[in-house]
């Protein structure tokens, strides 16, 4: 099934009166954007929907849901500091608009016609969407990573970006390579990635780096895992790296 | 102590020593009353501790104005300031080098209440020397603290730690009103003495939740290793090369990019060693290789503090043989009589550290930690005389009360499990090319929490005891910024208000882990009388290495009988059983428990622990098959002597035991973790010890 025709379907559904096969098909739509949520939206805005305002905001609660084509475009299209996430589907995307309208304190029901139109222009944009195996990074780059990486995370994540802090009197840390960082970060994009750390990192004093050092430390990240080296570097911009996954070695 | 041999590294050991236990001891004579905390001490130095009742005048070896046992963060901070007054000075202290656990620290130093280093934060200004060239990484409204709000930040119990006990309540006020009053005048005090100090960022634990407070000391990398200029060489820093540290600093210096600027490297070292230089440069002596071991007072209980006694206490290095030396030799004194008396004409300062290092003594605060497979951190470095109680157990002999004894129970670093793996040293970073990596032999697998999603955790008898996954955590900090009593992080924090929390933390407080419990819990290995828990140990194979990339060879691992490797689980058990000190029974259900282990992973589901909860479980099954000691360390030391806030000793009756001080880790009363207390102690008692009157 298409992309275009599963959101389609999902879109007639929701337009339509209450039937019970639609509440049905809505359900699991619901279902659907549960789980996309948990695993694309929730590493900011939390399982919970409370966020962390003001740096990611709640979710729970928030008039500006009421706007679904908004929402819609949102979660496509990025909004300020929040990335964008052109890899979902049109179903994916209209199932995590489902579920965060009306789970948690929120009961903004479905969508409008005008609205869904609305939404389906701004899914147009869609682009191709790449690994970070397809050679991404320098080795210049990589290397700056390492100098910032040195200062500003290193004595938290550790020298092997395991979380192991090298001053033991220091709790460990989430790894920021190898497998257990693959498990937890698989599917998401680089942009995820970027805006997360920059927004909260390094953790006593979140945004204090420049954008080109995130980007340079994601670069050193990368390299640690094993991800090869190629022609360009990253580039410290959400819309690009929207476009490189952080998946499994092909 | 029952220990299987006294040499761990690269020492056989007969077969019949194993097991041994404290009545054995008991029985040979060697575990005499109180001295026994010198569980750790051979005969002879055992009964050295008998304090000499009365030492007639022509028995002094030594006479100077102030002697201060100990040379760690209280001991030279205190002799530096008693030296400043004019006093002579002589620090006692039983290791080869200066520093005690300053030296190995992290230089987390939190002071606060408007001291120099927050003052200039706040301008934007950099250090006298300008060095520093990155902007204040904290706020001015962050750093605007006075003393008051310092007070009663740390003796509110306000904001309620995980564990629902936060130790502030149980604070001596009049000693947290006194150190707050001392805390800016020591951060002068320090720069002073060549101490740099970072920029000031966030807290250290228990230095207070509403400003932030610590900065971190710290020298600039540079030709030549000179305290004067602000230098020391990548070598003698150990950033040269990471399999290497250098007899300057026992542990890698860090990184300090972020908090001074490029080139900058920051830890203990650059503490420790700029305030032992000034300490040297004016004049304090020092003799070391000497344990301090008892206090002389006019008669046992009543009258002046007259001086110490203290034996012989050479460190030999583990594989020349020769005597340790320390790093700068300016001010030593070479004594090695068995036993000298020094007497002090004012004062006497305890300094000489706390009690984690003596399992006998240990077992007053927590029975199962008698259990002497754990050691305390940084064993390697200070041997093991260091941390031995000694003040506590001299203090007690001429009438001294104790304080704050529930104190270690509070903090969650006290007593923890350690994320490095493979080592009986857990806490602590010496590798290659400092004289005490020997004692260690190998520097350990450090593999965060996130690493003990990949092996299973047995105990002596090879069984499992807890969810491994749980097993490292800690309950959270009191520290700054936290989300409970910060500028513009959440909860504003009300002085003198004991509720500044939020509901759901009380809740959640309750709600803490308590692996190291069941870690130290009875087994069926655990043997009359002492019914020890035994060792702890991590079970993997050759897959869980390919996944989390860990180093297991040299310097990180060793065959120093706290890291295996076999082609078969029943292999490796015996390995283990053949090979560890404290492996006094076989692990009898290691074969059984991976056995059952990988039918769980098969069946996804973990019915004993619920693992599959927290983390996703792989099978051990591909050799070889590795075992890498779990170490609980304890590291902290709460509970100790009562002292007055001028740091005075105080009797049971109430009464200051005249001419007696004490600082650092041998005070009770004061949970607050790290240098920020010992330094203001020192300071404190250096600066009434010459006030003492000289007789």
């Amino acid at each position: 099934m298409s992309k275009l025709v599963s959101g389609a379907l999902s879109l007639a559904f929701l337009v339509l009166p209450m039937s019970a096969v639609a509440q049905q098909l809505e359900v699991s739509l619901i279902e659907q954007g549960e789980e996309l949520y948990r695993k694309q939206c929730a590493v900011c805005h939390q399982d919970s929907g409370v966020g962390n305002p003001p740096t990611f905001p709640a979710l729970s609660g928030n008039d500006q849901l009421e706007d679904s084509g908004r929402v819609i475009r949102s979660i496509h299209l990025g909004r300020g500091r929040m990335p964008p996430f052109p890899n979902l589907t049109a179903e994916e995307v209209l199932s995590i608009a489902s579920y965060i309208r009306n789970t948690w304190a929120n009961d903004f029901g479905g969508v409008t016609t005008e609205e869904v139109t609305a939404a389906r222009e701004g899914l147009d944009s869609s682009g191709p969407v790449g690994s970070v195996w397809d050679g991404v990074i320098t080795e210049a780059q990589a290397t700056r990573g390492q100098v910032a990486y040195s200062g500003a995370c290193g004595s938290c994540h550790g020298r092997r970006l395991n979380g192991a802090p090298d001053d033991p009197d220091m709790r460990s840390t989430p790894p920021l390579a190898r497998a257990r960082f693959m498990r937890i970060w698989e599917g998401r994009s680089l942009a995820t990635l970027f805006e997360y750390t920059r927004a909260s990192m390094p953790e006593d004093n979140p945004d204090s780096l420049g954008d080109q050092e995130y980007v340079d430390i994601i670069a050193y990240m990368l390299t640690v895992g094993g991800m090869p080296n190629g022609d360009t570097e990253l580039s410290p911009d959400s819309q690009s790296l929207a476009q490189i996954l952080i998946q499994p070695e092909p | 102590m029952a220990m299987k041999k006294e040499h761990p590294v690269g020492d056989s050991k007969p077969e019949k020593e194993k097991g041994l236990n404290r009545r054995d001891f008991v029985k040979s004579g060697v575990a005499a009353g109180l001295g026994a905390g010198g569980a750790l001490l051979e005969p002879s130095k055992a009964q050295a501790q008998v304090p000499p009742a009365g030492v007639a005048s022509a028995d002094w070896h030594y006479e100077v104005d102030v002697v201060i046992a100990g040379g760690g963060c209280a001991g030279l901070t205190a002799a530096i300031r008693a030296r400043d007054l004019g006093a002579s000075v002589l620090v006692v202290d039983q290791n080869f080098d200066v520093g005690g656990r300053m030296l190995h620290s992290g230089a987390w130093v939190s002071f606060g209440g408007g001291d120099p280093v927050q003052l200039r934060d706040m301008k934007g200004e950099s250090d006298s020397e300008g060095f520093i060239t990155v902007d204040p990484l904290e706020n001015p409204e962050e750093l605007d603290d006075n003393i008051e709000l310092l007070f009663t930040d740390i003796t509110d119990w306000s904001v309620v730690d995980p564990k629902g006990q936060n130790p502030y309540r149980y604070n001596e006020r009049e000693l947290v009103r006194a150190w707050a009053e001392n805390c800016p005048a020591t951060r002068q005090f320090m720069m002073d003495n060549y101490v740099r100090f970072t920029r000031v960022t966030g807290t250290h634990g228990g230095g207070g939740l509403s400003r932030a407070r610590a900065a971190r000391c710290f020298l600039m990398l540079g030709d030549k290793t000179d305290i004067k200029a602000g230098t020391i060489t990548a070598e003698d820093a150990g950033v040269a090369d990471f399999e290497r540290t250098s007899p300057f600093a026992p542990v890698q210096m860090n990184d300090a990019s972020r908090s001074v600027g490029p080139n900058a490297v920051m830890n203990g070292v650059a503490l420790s060693r700029s305030l032992e230089f000034s300490a040297r440069e004016k004049g304090v002596e020092f003799m070391l290789h000497r344990s301090f071991d008892a206090i002389v007072r006019e008669e046992p209980f009543v009258g002046r503090t007259q001086g110490i006694t203290a034996h012989y206490s050479p460190r030999h290095h583990p594989e020349t043989g020769e005597l340790l030396q320390s790093f700068w030799q300016n001010g030593n004194i070479d004594e090695r009589r068995e036993t000298v008396n020094i007497r002090a004409r004012q004062a006497v300062i305890l300094a000489s550290g706390g009690h984690a290092g003596n399992p006998e003594v240990r077992s007053m605060f927590y029975p199962a930690l008698r259990e002497p497979a754990f050691p305390t951190s940084g064993n390697a470095l200070q041997g093991s005389q260091g941390q031995d109680a000694s003040a506590l157990i001299a203090g007690m002999r001429v009438g001294a009360n104790l304080a704050g004894m529930q104190q270690n129970l509070s903090y969650s670093t006290t007593f923890h499990i350690s994320t490095r793996l493979g080592t009986r040293d857990a806490y602590t970073s010496m590798m290659p090319g400092h004289p005490t990596f020997g004692f260690r032999g190998s520097a350990g697998v450090n593999v965060g929490s996130a690493g003990f999603e990949e092996f299973i955790a047995v105990n002596q008898v090879g069984k499992r005891f807890f969810s491994e996954v749980r097993l490292p955590a800690r309950p959270g900090l009191n520290a700054y910024p936290g989300d409970r009593g910060a500028p513009g992080r959440g909860l504003e924090h009300k002085p003198l208000d004991w509720r500044n929390c939020r509901k759901e933390w009380v809740r959640e407080m309750y709600n803490y882990d308590h692996g190291l419990d069941a870690a130290l819990a009875m087994n069926e290995g655990s043997e009359a009388p002492d019914y020890y828990s035994g060792p702890l140990w991590a079970i993997f194979d050759q897959d869980a290495v390919e996944r989390t990339g860990w180093e297991l060879h040299y310097p990180y691992v060793s065959d120093n009988g706290y890291f295996f490797q076999a082609d078969t689980i029943e292999e490796l058990a015996s390995k283990i059983v053949a090979g560890h000190e404290f492996q006094r029974v076989p692990l009898s259900y290691l074969a059984e428990t991976v056995a059952n282990w990988n039918s769980y992973v098969d069946a996804g589901v973990d019915p004993e622990f619920e693992r599959e909860a927290d983390a996703p479980m792989s099978r051990i099954a591909t050799p070889p098959f590795y075992a890498l000691s779990i170490m609980v360390i304890w590291h902290d030391s709460y509970g100790g002597l009562r002292v007055n806030g001028r740091q005075q000793v105080v009797d049971t009756q109430g009464e200051v035991i005249p001419g007696l001080y004490a600082g650092g880790e041998a005070v009770g009363g004061f949970n607050k973790h790290g240098l920020g207390k010992g330094h203001v102690h020192g300071y404190i008692a250096g600066t009434h010890a010459v006030e003492e009157p000289s007789i």
